[in-house]
């Protein structure tokens, strides 16, 4: 069990709780690219209401919800050339907050030049509108490879999740939870709805797991059953990108899943997914951006793939796991190095450092360690992740499965 | 319940520290971190296992 205090503590994401506080030095993606037009959008981030719109100049703009003025919301508003006009009196802000135009005021009146609207610094990258709420000056962007590579097709699937960030993270440092949650229950209903085969790889067991702490975060390695210490998964693994990402895929196919905390009880779930075939893709004329459900048409979770049995266990934790009633053993130990970590980092904060993965360097490229043979076999992975991961909902899926021409497997 | 105080250095584990329970066997372990000596150790009732630094 964790104490009542120490779960409040790792569980709060608002202005002031300590953890919220060493969330605000990391750049957050706030929205996919197509969210940012001239028709201004409410965005919900670290417990803070927001309006994103992009103005006539192509500017894209994050302002707190509610005008300074008399405190409608910025979203009931039009963009015009430069910034965005209130819908309630006219009152126009760029996108540095600062006040524009107050029509009604006298002409002569200095009043606009003492009106700040509050405004955040956005970056847009890979598909992806970055947001930074935290004290300035902000760090860089960090420019992480699947978001920069030249040569890879992207797509972005996301989902609001009804839970706090913090239990979804855990599951990246909890590997045995693949074997049962994906390979005895995901078999399990493939069992109960006729499907002769089960997965292969999800079902291996695991004979060794370790967790190390390094410069991205935590670094996940696993033996499974069959295999050795001389296979990728152990000898090259895959990291939690710290505080919100984890790194996922196989040769080709590279994925990071980024929780974005909306507020303490929901979270923003991003699958940001490349594909980049040997020799590297050809052109993408821009990036798909879909929705993943949670629901099927009866109104019941979806979970009948990968992601959505992730995605039942970390809701039906609760809307924060009460970990004062939690059991932890020996294999949870990923888990509560984790806490552990965002301790350690929530302490630095206080003590005015920069956090762990922090970048006041400008740079071209921060390249994260990946298997390329996941599980013992790249094929045999792209085979599962293209049909029982999110990417089944992916308006390309069928183009991605055709990019790698990995035959179609006997489970299928 | 728990662990009150740092193994290493004595200071009290407030909030800013971090204690967290877990089970191996029969044996009942606390892994604890100290914000003020920086100390990270798993107590088990009736031992204490140190982690040593990377050197």
């Amino acid at each position: 069990m964790l104490s009542a205090e120490k779960n409040e503590r790792l569980t709060r994401v608002g202005p002031g709780a300590p953890m919220g506080e060493l969330l605000r030095r990391y750049w957050w993606p706030v929205a996919t690219h197509d969210m940012a037009t001239r028709v201004p959008v409410k965005r919900r981030l670290l417990g803070e209401d927001l309006v994103l719109f992009r103005d006539g100049s192509g500017t894209v703009g994050l302002l707190a919800e509610q005008c300074p003025h008399r405190r409608a919301a910025l979203w009931l508003g039009c963009t015009e050339d430069v910034g965005l006009r209130c819908g309630y009196h006219g009152w126009r802000f760029d996108t540095s907050g600062r006040c524009l135009e107050q029509p009604g005021e006298p002409t002569e009146s200095t009043f606009k030049d003492r009106v700040q609207a509050t405004a955040y610094p956005v970056q847009e990258l890979g598909g992806l509108i970055f947001a930074y709420l935290g004290p300035l000056p902000a760090p860089e962007l960090p420019r992480y490879d699947l978001f920069v590579w030249e040569d890879a097709w992207r797509d972005i699937g996301h989902a609001e999740l009804p839970c706090n960030f913090v239990q979804i993270m855990e599951n990246s440092v909890d590997p045995y939870h693949v074997e049962w949650l994906h390979g005895r229950y995901g078999n399990f209903l493939r069992e109960i709805g006729g499907h002769d085969a089960p997965l292969p790889v999800v079902s291996k067991k695991h004979v060794r797991v370790a967790f190390e702490v390094f410069e991205h975060g935590i670094l996940k390695r696993r033996v499974l059953e069959g295999h050795t210490e001389e296979d990728e998964d152990w000898k090259v693994g895959h990291p939690l990108v710290f505080p919100h990402m984890l790194r996922v895929g196989a040769a080709g196919l590279a994925t990071f899943q980024i929780r974005v905390p909306i507020d303490d009880e929901n979270t923003w779930h991003v699958w940001y997914q490349t594909y980049r075939p040997e020799g590297g893709a050809p052109p993408q004329e821009s990036i798909p951006v879909y929705d993943v459900p949670l629901f099927d048409e009866k109104g019941e979770y979806l979970r009948d793939y990968v992601d959505g049995q992730d995605i039942v266990a970390w809701i039906t934790q609760g809307r924060i796991s009460d970990r004062t009633k939690e059991h932890l053993g020996r294999s949870d130990l990923g888990v509560i190095l984790l806490r552990k970590l965002y301790a350690e980092q929530m302490d630095a904060v206080a003590r005015g450092e920069d956090p762990l993965c922090t970048y006041r360097e400008p740079h071209d490229v921060i390249d994260l360690p990946m298997e390329r043979d996941k599980f013992g076999s790249a094929v045999e992975f792209r085979q599962l992740w293209t049909r029982e991961s999110s990417i089944r909902y992916s308006p390309i899926k069928d183009e991605i499965v055709e990019l790698f021409g990995d035959p179609v497997p006997t489970w299928a | 319940m728990g662990i009150g105080f740092c193994p290493g250095c004595g200071t009290a584990l407030d909030e800013t520290s971090f204690v967290q329970e877990f089970w191996s066997g029969a044996d009942r372990h606390f892994l604890c971190w100290c914000a003020s000596c920086r100390l990270m150790c798993t107590v088990i009732i009736g031992a204490l296992v140190g982690t040593e630094p990377e050197h």
